[in-house]
């Protein structure tokens, strides 16, 4: 090895340390643009399955000077819109606890959107164990959302964040088996490394079970029908959210954002390697995010919605036999392919 | 599961066209709107010709909408249509088939002063000859006329005839002042009594 | 058609159901007066309730001025009789107008008294329950003629504290969370406070408390008259206008000798089944709503929509439809009209049909809706259920069989049948109203049918009011059954001395308590909309702002004004 080669290995270094910085500034708004787009799409498609318009995509002639020509990026505006508003803090609540979890929990799922590699941008996903990383990151968001509400002393809120910490307990374990199981199929904690590899038969029958699992845990974590008891309107008011207005429900609601980019992301390059790794892969990569929402969408729009008694033994019944089993196919195929 | 599929179904059949149609009335292309049946009750609207200013409707009126006041030589029928209920009590009942009711329904106006929240027909009064006071309408005074000669007792016809041509043009106050100068036949009204 | 009372129906009163009444006055329709002695009462309800199982249909009290107070309370007895009421009265003096209260035997009555002592001031004595239920719980008892007295001050200080932050509670107390559920909720959208005591998310205690609007709908009817009264009778209630007017025109048929073409009390009956349709559309997309399924919802409210663009096509309206007048209706239908909406009707039938037996076979609304919100038919008879609250639990009541109002709603000419279900729970009520959907489908289009058959006369001049008659008018709203109380004036011809009305949900409401106890938290919504509760009809409180010393207009630019105001920060 020469010194030359050292430099060069030295200037290569430096170039992926820019490049890694570069991505990571630009991963923020282009998380934030594609959140944006997937509620949207979330809207825009549960709107047509009940028969209604939903926010235009293009606008009625007559409509465009003055609603402009698309409302394509119609959720930011609502949470741009809480920006505007008065904030109101309860004389009650617990304050700091209250004001900072808001903005800890948009914190924390941003820090984990790092972890998640994009097509073209590894960002930090190389890291070793990045994939622990990226899944408490993830819990820590979530954390913070029920800890906030419990500052606020308000009852709504605090039976929210009960049926919250349930609903969590459950879907965390299913989520957490299905990590786990993609893991010890690839033999790797790190998620670049599992979303750079190799397909096979077994991986796939793994992608499968395993992604099924996932996306069980995906409707728990986002609220999505019929697991939305945390916020079930008609029950408990707006639940965890009830005492927060203003720029704190704003940053609630941006954290929401970013955390649909967020497993929508980690789903992708989890379980439909090697679509999250290289630039060429990024229209497969849109057609795989559309179609997972599209499913999420569909399982929203048909469902009411379950008491939290009946979401937990559903998850018991379902989720965890299934993360069982995605556990013994990946053990059998660590141990025999 | 297979409900949920049925269900989907049902709401795949209508996928294409969302049921959403927009404010009525409009012209653009690419939109639906929404119809107005041939029969809505709408706003009421006056013919200022037919009118007589006879106050049948301010009597029936059930939201109380109808208000009717005398303010120099015009007497005013207004509609508030703010309070109107639509009910369309005043087109049953007025005598002279004045009142129709429209298909017209955007009564939203910023000010209640708005002179489009109202329906508003002005008449002109017939002033007393005597003392010059505005009083009645010229044609309240022809068509009771009329309506009176249809159904009257034939006995009285000629009488009740000629008193009310002696008496056309004064205003009550005058007529009581000057029923003798004028020379009416004081019990002629006898006969209505039994009615 | 002709109403007529049966000509030995006072006889028939004093000799079968009660024989030692003062004296027996026979009114239109087999309504029987029945006076009685005040200390009376008690025996009178023992005998009605528990030995002929009568239902009581309304309590209530008629301030006669100096003569005092004439205590009515009205009940069912068309199990016995054709269309029999007996309204029995009693007189109570006024200047100490104490009489026995009836809550002890019927729990039908305890609204009912409650009315009378706090909007009224008569006493009753002995009644199980004295808190308010129209005024607030701290009014000054008894009334003051709408005026606070002077040095009255609203004690909210401690109760209410305690009452909003459970996390400060003591721990002992924290175990139990009273949680209020109103008077602004999004689950229930209009006006009342459910308490629930809650014991992580299952429900110990539920009380109920009323009280929140009040349009004094009845006073306004007695000043306006007879005929403006239908317009106002049709605006106590939004949804199901066409039961209250209904209701309305045949308690003031009542009054006189009221004779309706034949088809006029079609487009009654088309009406008032159209009305059934779409409230009952409406329920069921609500129901949906507060189970947290957007989608039965739009799809529920989608249907409700065509039924609503054929009322508009009908009356010339979509919700008040005004057509309802003494002696007829206002407005015919058109043949061709008639035809063409048969033919949507029909079609809309087999979509409803198709769609809401889908959404009743739903495994997550089965889940959240079986066993929920349970009442057996002894509790419903006992409490005072009525509609489609009590023929899901399998007791079958219907005022169109029982008591019909006026319209057509004879088996004979129409076939139709009453739905019930024996469920006894919330899927039993979703049954119950998705069937009777169908039912009134096939009511409405049999009106229809004859409507574009044939053609007539569809109003007679009424004749005047007699001066002091009295009349009782009932109908099945989409809620329940409906009963109008109007006693004539005994000075104008024109107006009415008192109206009284009682609606479906002033009785579904009484029983809710009943069926939260023991429920799930996330259930208390589902329990309360399975009643289909109308607080609009239901609430009695009058609050006037005597500080102000009349109303406000405000204009265009102060309206700006103020939400500026309120929106600045």
């Amino acid at each position: 090895m020469g010194s030359a080669s050292k430099l060069e290995q030295e200037g290569e270094q430096m170039v992926d340390l820019i490049f890694t910085v570069i991505s990571l500034i630009v991963i923020v708004p282009l998380a934030l643009f594609l959140g944006v787009i997937y509620s949207y799409l979330l809207r825009k498609l549960s709107a047509r399955f009940q028969w209604r318009v939903g926010p235009m995509l293009r606008m009625y002639g007559d409509l465009k000077p003055l609603l402009g020509t698309t409302r394509l990026l119609q959720p930011l505006y609502d949470i741009l819109k809480l920006y505007g508003k008065e904030t109101i803090v309860p004389d009650v609540s617990r304050r700091r606890l209250f004001v900072y979890s808001p903005y800890l929990s948009l914190f924390f799922a941003v820090a984990a959107i790092f972890f998640i590699p994009f097509p073209g941008m590894p960002l930090l996903s190389g890291v070793p164990y990045s994939l622990i990383i990226a899944s408490y990151l993830l819990i820590a968001s979530i954390l913070f959302t029920i800890l906030g509400p419990v500052a606020s002393g308000s009852p709504w809120a605090a039976i929210g964040a009960r049926r919250e910490v349930e609903l969590f307990l459950v879907s965390e374990l299913g989520f957490v088996l299905s990590l786990f199981a993609v893991a010890i199929a690839r033999q790797s904690l790190v998620i670049w490394e599992i979303s750079s590899g190799g397909q096979s038969l077994y991986l796939a029958l793994l992608t499968v079970t395993a992604g099924a699992l996932m996306f069980v845990a995906m409707l728990g974590k986002l609220h999505i029908k019929p697991f939305d008891m945390p916020e079930a309107e008609a029950e408990i008011v707006a639940g965890p959210y009830t005492e927060y207005s203003g720029k704190l429900l704003g940053t609630y609601y941006l954290t929401k954002v970013f955390l649909l980019y967020g497993l929508v992301a980690l789903f992708i390059s989890l379980f439909l390697p090697p679509i999250a790794t290289d630039v060429l892969w990024l229209p497969l990569y849109i057609v795989a995010a559309v179609a997972l929402v599209f499913l999420l969408t569909s399982v929203q729009v048909l469902n009411p919605r379950y008491r939290i008694r009946n979401a937990i033994n559903w998850y018991l019944k379902v989720a965890i036999p299934l993360g069982v089993l995605n556990f013994i196919i990946a053990l059998a195929i660590w141990l025999v392919v | 599961m297979s409900t949920e599929i049925k269900i989907l179904k049902q709401v795949l059949s209508k996928y294409s066209k969302p049921m959403t149609l927009t404010y009525p009335s409009g012209v653009a292309p690419d939109r639906r709107y929404s119809q107005i049946p041939e029969g809505l009750r709408g706003i009421p609207e006056r013919d200022k010709d037919k009118c007589i200013g006879c106050r049948a409707c301010y009597f029936v009126c059930s939201g109380r909408a109808t208000s009717i006041y005398d303010k120099g030589e015009k007497r005013t029928v207004e509609i508030f249509l703010f309070r109107c209920t639509f009910c369309a009590h005043c087109q049953e009942a007025c005598p002279e088939e004045a009142i129709k009711m429209t298909n017209k329904f955007e009564i939203a106006v910023p000010n209640r002063e708005d002179p489009a929240a109202r329906v508003l027909t002005e008449l002109d009064l017939l002033k007393c000859k005597n003392c010059g006071t505005p009083y009645v309408t010229r044609k309240l005074v022809d068509r009771t006329y009329e309506r009176l000669m249809e159904k009257i007792d034939p006995i009285v016809k000629e009488t009740v005839s000629n008193d009310y041509k002696k008496l056309d043009g004064y205003c009550p106050d005058c007529r009581r002042a000057y029923g003798v100068d004028l020379d009416t036949h004081t019990k002629k009204y006898v006969w209505l009594e039994g009615v | 058609m002709k109403f007529e009372a049966a000509p030995d129906v006072a006889e028939y009163v004093k000799k079968e159901i009660y024989p030692d009444g003062l004296e027996y006055v026979p009114l239109r329709e087999n309504r029987v007066i029945v006076k009685v002695a005040p200390g009376d009462l008690t025996k009178v309800a023992e005998l009605f309730v528990k030995k002929f199982e009568a239902r009581l249909l309304h309590a209530t009290a008629v301030d006669l001025e100096l003569k005092g107070f004439e205590v009515l309370h009205i009940y069912d007895f068309s199990k016995f009789k054709d269309r029999l009421v007996v309204i029995v009265k009693a007189l109570v003096d006024k200047d100490s107008p104490e009489f026995p209260s009836i809550a002890n035997i019927t729990w039908q009555a305890a609204w009912a008294e409650k009315e009378m002592k706090e909007l009224l001031g008569v006493k009753p004595s002995g009644m199980p329950d004295p808190r308010h239920q129209f005024l607030p719980y701290e009014w000054p008892n008894p009334v003051e003629s709408g005026s606070i007295p002077e040095g009255y001050k609203f004690d909210g200080s401690t109760t209410a504290k305690e009452m909003y932050l459970p996390l400060r509670m003591p721990i002992e107390e924290a175990y139990q969370t009273l949680i209020p559920i109103g008077p602004y909720h999004p689950g229930v959208i209009e006006g009342q406070i459910v308490y629930v005591k809650v014991e992580g998310e299952q429900v110990v205690a539920a009380d109920i408390k009323t009280g929140f609007h009040h349009r004094g709908i009845m006073k306004l009817i007695e000043r306006r008259g007879y005929n403006k009264g239908a317009f106002l009778a049709e605006r106590v209630c939004g949804i199901c206008s066409a039961s209250h007017g209904l209701a309305y025109i045949t308690c003031t048929e009542n009054l006189y000798e009221s004779e309706v073409p034949e088809r006029a009390l079609y487009i009654r009956t088309l009406l008032a089944e159209f009305n059934r349709i779409h409230s009952h559309l409406l329920w069921v997309g609500v129901v949906a709503d507060v189970i947290g399924w957007k989608t039965g919802f739009m799809l529920t409210w989608g249907l409700r929509e065509r039924v609503m663009d054929i009322i508009e096509a009908i009356t010339g309206n979509r919700v008040n439809y005004g057509i309802w007048r003494m002696g007829g209706v206002s407005r015919d239908v058109p043949q061709e009209l008639a035809e063409k909406a048969k033919r949507t009707v029909d079609a809309l039938r087999e979509e409803c049909a198709k769609l809401l037996l889908l959404v009743a076979d739903h495994p997550v609304v089965k889940s959240r809706l079986i066993g929920v919100g349970p009442l057996t038919r002894a509790q419903a008879y006992d409490g005072g259920a009525v509609g489609p609250v009590a023929r899901a639990s399998d007791w079958k009541i219907d005022v169109r069989i029982d008591n019909p109002p006026h319209a057509i709603y004879d088996p004979k000419v129409i076939s139709w049948e009453v739905i019930t279900d024996d469920h006894c729970d919330t899927f039993g009520r979703t049954l119950v109203r998705v069937k009777e959907i169908l039912v009134s489908c096939s009511i409405v289009s049999q009106c229809l049918e004859y409507l574009a058959k044939t053609t007539g006369d569809i109003r007679i001049k009424p004749k005047t009011v007699p001066l002091g008659a009295e009349a009782v008018g009932l109908n099945e709203a989409p809620r329940g059954e409906l009963a109008y109380y109007i006693r004539a004036s005994d000075k104008d011809s024109s107006l009415p001395h008192t109206v009284r009305i009682r609606t479906p949900s002033y009785r579904n409401n009484a029983i809710i308590p009943l069926m939260l106890v023991g429920s799930n938290l996330a259930d208390v919504p589902v329990v309360m909309g399975s009643t289909d509760q109308c607080l609009a009809c239901t609430d009695r409180l009058e609050v006037i702002d005597n500080r102000d010393g009349g109303r406000k207009i405000l204009t265009w630019d102060q309206l700006v004004n103020l939400s500026r105001r309120a929106s600045r920060w």
